[in-house]
């Protein structure tokens, strides 16, 4: 297959709000925020700073945040409108989906409002977002699961291939939804005791714990001041049958990148803390990257759909700052002081798998 | 960089038939699937008539062969029969389909199996068959049971971006193809209707309890519908390959918003002219060489003005043909752009242009008037395909006689 060879993706800014604290761009996780019950909810920042009053007073929670996310990430990278905004999410706005339900059922049917309905749509997002900024370029978004919003990447990374000038809003959004939780827990999805975020790796029980987060990435073709590193590739696996199959495709993708396993740094991996789930990603972990050390993330943020969004910025800003934090650190070899190559990958539920390869911005390229 | 995309099948199921060839039959003879609900439960199954597949979700199971069919939704079944004479259609071989990606539109996904067992399923000490639809309140999860059925593996995603949905699929599919990720893709939209689009239309107060009359002066809203589509995306070596003559070929896209309104359109259209504009530009094509434009024309208010005013700034020398065929299925709202593409691929395979259905009475703000008559052995090349939605998604699809 012919790849966009030598086509570069940088991100050039980033807005995160996640059950860390993570809002606030000069700081690079300053604590560590555990939590107890199961399910992870956002550390928010005053959303007055970044939101109009009208704003703040329609908009529902998960609609602050994301618009909050977003913003943070424009004004990171100095843009004022984007040329194009592509938003993922697993579930969307169900909190609103279910009130809008809830009425629906308790009223039969009668003497609606609109506004549950309209909030609740899985683009309410990326039309708020383009309202806002008055951004009347490219606009989708993806709502497959595990996939999301590594299909929203790969849109975008399509999109700076044919026009590198660009610069393109990748964002996700997904919330720790009650009715998520409940119908999480019939499909065996969450924990059935109560675990504390940070033990999950070594409790080694079944389950996930229940995560939310927006996260949004300014991308574009070219460089900037601001820029946190460049995504180098993406691809996506579809219920992979072994860790050999799985092993092959990452050989295919590293070799398709012109890396090395001995080049990576350090990979980040979306380990979930369920036991059977995650038994492919154990078994990977024998067979490849043996000698790389390993970071996980989803004590901090939990998991759902577009957990992915997540280690992505966890791993731009290892890259970005150079620093590694002690939290992550899943691995006893020895952690590199310069980190040049980061390999992610992440799974969904053992059935979405993808891979991600990131490189720290360099002043001259040889 | 770009690649040439090619169509080479096709599948459909709407309220006017459960195939191609029933739904080409309703096109020529003027047969539309509006009238009163009897398969969903609701209270509106007479004041707010629609276009309702007339098959139960059990006769559904047989026609795609799932057997008991358990924790499938009706969202998905639609999405299987389509999809499954998509494959048929275009030839594919077990192993082509392995390697094909799927990409699916819904606004809802399994929105009317969970609003049907919502206490129930929220109740964690009961017990029962509703179980299976635990996960139904997520849009992602047809696309990967549908790909788990037909045995898909090379790319999965799901698409939602209102009534745009499945235009954008087929965009997306197209994108893949052209940067050599995937040699066949297939794409489409499939939506089932349910108490929660209805109310949530309604509660909007952009349902007509009349047949929808697009374009016409007198104008009330929208008549919802249901139903499925998707279209065989192939590369040109994938064709050489395998010594397909293709049907079309998906020349040009746009993809745009209108940045005016969560939920409506501006009056001038800037959004869909953005979009128009942008797939003729993709397919370098002039806006003299476009034959016909199958229109979003929901019949609403505010889309035929904006629509309208967006084709007449767009076409300023000589406007093409164009006509809605709401009138015919209802909205399908995600699956509405790709149940239209494979209208208009049945337009250039037949040269014909489908009716306007419904239209009387000429909109004093526009100077444009639609087909109102079917219209045989009509020199067909190019043709427009738009789909607009919410959140200000526009798009429009630009087909080519191959």
């Amino acid at each position: 297959m012919i790849t966009m060879e030598g086509k570069k993706c940088y991100i050039n800014g980033i807005g995160i709000i996640s059950p860390q604290r993570t809002f606030d761009n000069s700081e690079f996780l300053p604590e560590v925020r555990s939590y107890d019950n199961n399910i992870l909810t956002s550390v928010t920042p005053d959303f007055k700073a970044y939101l109009s009053p009208v704003q703040l007073r329609r908009l529902s929670r998960m609609l602050r945040i994301g618009m909050t996310a977003a913003t943070i990430c424009l004004n990171d990278a100095g843009i004022k409108v984007p040329d194009g905004i592509v938003t993922a999410t697993g579930y969307g706005f169900l909190e609103e989906t279910e009130k809008f339900l809830k009425e629906l059922l308790e009223r039969n049917e009668k003497q609606l409002t609109p506004t549950f309905f309209m909030q609740g749509t899985y683009n309410a997002l990326a039309g708020l977002v383009a309202l806002s900024v008055k951004c009347t370029g490219y606009n989708n978004t993806y709502v497959s699961k595990g996939f999301a919003f590594e299909n929203a990447l790969q849109d975008c990374l399509l999109l700076l291939n044919a026009d590198p000038g660009v610069n393109l809003l990748l964002g996700s959004y997904d919330e720790s939804a009650a009715v998520q939780y409940k119908a999480g827990m019939r499909e065996n999805q969450f924990k059935k005791e109560p675990v504390n975020s940070l033990d999950i790796f070594s409790n080694k029980t079944d389950g996930c714990i229940q995560g939310e987060g927006s996260a949004f990435f300014d991308l574009s073709g070219e460089p900037s001041a601001s820029t946190w590193c460049s995504v180098e590739g993406i691809q996506m696996i579809y219920l992979p049958e072994s860790p050999d199959e799985l092993k092959e495709t990452i050989n295919s993708f590293l070799l398709k990148h012109d890396v090395q396993e001995t080049n990576v740094d350090l990979v980040v991996s979306g380990m979930s803390g369920c036991k059977s789930k995650d038994q492919l990603l154990e078994n990977l972990e024998r067979v490849i990257f043996i000698n790389t050390p390993r970071a996980y993330f989803k004590h901090l943020c939990g998991e759902y759909c577009t957990s992915t969004s997540f280690g992505l910025w966890l791993a731009s800003s290892i890259l970005k700052k150079q620093h590694i934090p002690e939290t992550v650190k899943a691995s006893n070899h020895t952690y590199p002081s310069r980190i040049e190559t980061i390999f992610m990958i992440n799974h969904y539920f053992n059935r979405n798998y993808s891979l991600i390869l990131l490189k720290r911005k360099l002043e001259v390229r040889s | 960089m770009s690649q040439r995309v090619f169509i080479t099948g096709f599948g459909i199921i709407t309220s006017v038939g459960n195939n191609t060839a029933e739904n080409f039959q309703s096109l020529v003879k003027g047969r539309c699937g509006y009238g009163e609900l009897s398969i969903l439960d609701t209270i509106h199954r007479t004041n707010l008539p629609s276009c309702e597949i007339k098959l139960h979700d059990d006769e559904l199971k047989k026609l795609t062969g799932v057997g008991d069919g358990r924790g499938y939704t009706r969202t998905t079944l639609l999405g299987l029969i389509a999809l499954q004479e998509a494959i048929s259609s275009a030839g594919l071989t077990n192993k082509e389909v392995h390697s094909s990606g799927l990409l699916s539109a819904t606004t809802t996904g399994g929105i009317r199996e969970f609003e049907r067992h919502f206490y129930d399923l929220l109740d964690l000490s009961k017990e029962g068959p509703f179980a299976q639809f635990a996960d139904t309140a997520n849009p992602g999860e047809h696309c990967e049971r549908m790909a788990d059925k037909v045995g898909i593996k090379g790319y999965i995603a799901t698409i939602s971006t209102a009534c745009s949905s499945s235009a954008n699929a087929i965009i997306q599919g197209a994108q893949l193809i052209s940067n050599n990720l995937l040699d066949v893709a297939i794409c489409g939209g499939s939506e089932a209707l349910s108490k929660f689009t209805i109310n949530g239309f309604n509660s909007l107060m952009i349902v007509d309890a009349e047949h929808c009359r697009p374009f016409d002066n007198t104008r009330m809203g929208l008549n919802l519908g249901e139903g499925a589509a998707y279209i065989v995306l192939e590369s040109e070596a994938s064709l050489s390959r395998r010594s397909k003559t293709p049907i079309a070929e998906l020349k040009g896209y746009g993809n745009a918003n209108d940045a005016f309104h969560q939920t409506a359109s501006s009056p001038e259209g800037t959004g869909a002219l953005h979009a128009m504009k942008q797939a003729l530009d993709s397919a370098n094509v002039s806006p003299l060489d476009i034959d016909y434009i199958n229109a979003h024309g929901t019949a609403t208010e505010n889309n035929d003005l904006s629509e309208g005013n967006g084709i007449q700034s767009l076409f300023t020398e000589k406007v093409p043909y164009f006509s809605s065929t709401k009138p015919y299925t209802g909205h399908t709202l995600a699956a509405a752009g790709s149940i239209e593409a494979v209208y208009c691929l049945l337009g250039l395979q037949h040269q014909m242009i489908w009716p306007n259905l419904n239209f009387q009475h000429q909109m004093p703000e526009l100077s444009i008037t639609p087909v109102r008559k079917l219209m045989e052995n009509v020199r067909l090349k190019h043709i427009l395909s738009n789909s607009f939605g919410f959140g200000g998604n526009t798009s429009s699809l630009l087909l080519a006689s191959a």
